[in-house]
């Protein structure tokens, strides 16, 4: 009976704790204008995964990378996934056009944007980082150093999709500014 | 939203922009080169990239619509040289560079209207980046304030269906979600309904047509009755000379004695002859 009643309160605190630290994560986003990002990537998306020579290889998403991060993780690997995009994705990928190159940037500029707020959640200590968020991200910059640096920029470019929507999910259900 | 303007060296600001060109370049076109947009990642990791703009690139203008390009929170420089024939200026760079959470807001222009008992506002169209905080209520003491957000741009809203000698107040403050910044709330302005007279007017108009009926329909009824009458079976009016006034006796009597006059007088006309 008591065994059973400390594992319920042990389970209700660690739900209660995954909810502080999923709102941790809403509360972070919640001035970000989200959609004018993927509106942009949008434009692109076409073009650049046209140019993708190893569409059979993924870079975010081996084995639900991604969606099998836990609620307490998300702060942590999207502050990660952040930087991956902007000290190397963006720098290495080398574009020609200046139309594709005016998204790019704004993408990257909203995302440095977005490594700003999430710092300030992080000094508050509402982004912590665990083991499993770690792993993660090690899984995906193996992935990435797998490949030609430059396929591996537009492969990762490509994908951008896939990481806005999982910010989006996660995201989700956040008041208006 | 953002715009860029240039002030060109040797103009006076007042005078139009082409003339004050003659003046300083002797030629009748001055070709701008593309304003570049310097971002902040591209001056943390790519310094030597410039983007150019998505508007003037080139232009002809001494400004700029740059809306476009400044799309995250982030400073930009920008920078713009001047192009004529085969000779080219100094880059000129914006200093410092521009962050739009530094943008100040001001307060939407507002039309409020009302229509019937409706209280309509209509605000002015600034793009899609804006939304309207719209704050209404009731003047009267201890009135609550309605907010509602207005998404739709230059098209009239429907508010709220007025009660009648009331008085209701409209205010509308600016929202842009990418900077999450507000303006300040607009002047209030107010809107006045009128007193319910046209019940009153109605039950007076009903009684004069009613009173109107019951004069004119009988009247109708009986100058329709005298014309009918009139043409169906019309009462002929004999003169005086032809009225009957004696018995039928005593005209019988006259008569006869019409004709005994008549006779002697034919006897009369055949002596004439003899003679």
């Amino acid at each position: 009976m008591k065994a059973q009643r400390a594992s319920l309160w042990f389970l209700g605190t660690v739900f209660l704790l995954s909810a502080v630290h999923a709102r941790g994560l809403r509360r972070c986003l919640i001035a970000m204008d989200m959609r004018h990002i993927g509106e942009s990537f949008q434009q692109i998306k076409g073009t650049i995964q046209a140019k993708d020579t190893f569409p059979n290889v993924t870079i975010l998403s081996t084995s639900g990378t991604l969606h099998s991060i836990k609620p307490l993780d998300v702060c942590c690997v999207t502050k990660n996934l952040l930087a991956f995009y902007v000290d190397r994705v963006f720098k290495d990928h080398q574009e020609l056009s200046p139309q594709i190159l005016r998204k790019i940037s704004s993408i990257a500029n909203s995302f440095l944007y977005m490594q700003k707020v999430l710092q300030q959640c992080q000094e508050q200590r509402l982004c912590h980082c665990g083991q499993e968020a770690a792993n993660a991200t090690r899984i995906i910059h193996d992935n990435y150093n797998q490949l030609e640096v430059r396929s591996a920029a537009l492969k990762s470019l490509g994908e951008l999709d896939v990481f806005l929507a999982w910010i989006d999910k996660n995201h989700q259900g956040t008041p208006a500014a | 939203m953002f715009q860029v303007k240039l002030s060109l060296p040797n103009t006076d600001p007042h005078e139009d922009s082409r003339r004050n060109l003659d003046k300083s370049y002797h030629v009748a076109f001055l070709h701008l080169d593309s304003m570049f947009a310097h971002r902040e990642y591209e001056s943390l990791y790519m310094s030597h990239i410039w983007i150019p703009s998505s508007r003037c690139s080139p232009t002809t203008v001494p400004e700029c619509d740059v809306t476009d390009d400044i799309t995250a929170t982030v400073p930009y420089n920008l920078r713009v040289r001047a192009i004529l024939g085969s000779q080219t200026s100094a880059w000129s760079i914006l200093k410092p560079p521009f962050n739009r959470n530094s943008t100040i807001l001001t307060p939407p222009g507002m039309e409020v209207t009302k229509d019937g008992f409706h209280l309509v506002v209509k605000l002015e169209d600034l793009g899609p980046q804006f939304e309207f905080l719209v704050a209404y209520w009731r003047r009267e003491p201890g009135a609550k304030e309605h907010v509602k957000i207005v998404r739709s741009r230059g098209v009239p809203v429907h508010l709220e269906t007025m009660e009648p000698a009331a008085v209701y107040c409209v205010k509308a403050q600016t929202f842009v979600k990418a900077i999450g910044r507000h303006s300040t709330f607009s002047q209030a302005e107010c809107v006045k309904v009128q007193e319910e007279t046209l019940p009153l007017a109605l039950a007076l108009f009903a009684f004069v047509g009613f009173m109107l009926i019951l004069v004119v329909v009988p009247l109708s009824i009986w100058k329709t009755g005298r014309l009918l009458r009139y043409s169906c079976c019309p009462v002929v009016v004999l003169p005086d000379t032809l009225k009957i006034t004696n018995s039928p006796q005593k005209l019988i009597s006259c008569r006869r004695e019409d004709v005994e006059a008549c006779a002697t007088t034919v006897l009369s006309s055949e002596e004439l002859f003899r003679t």
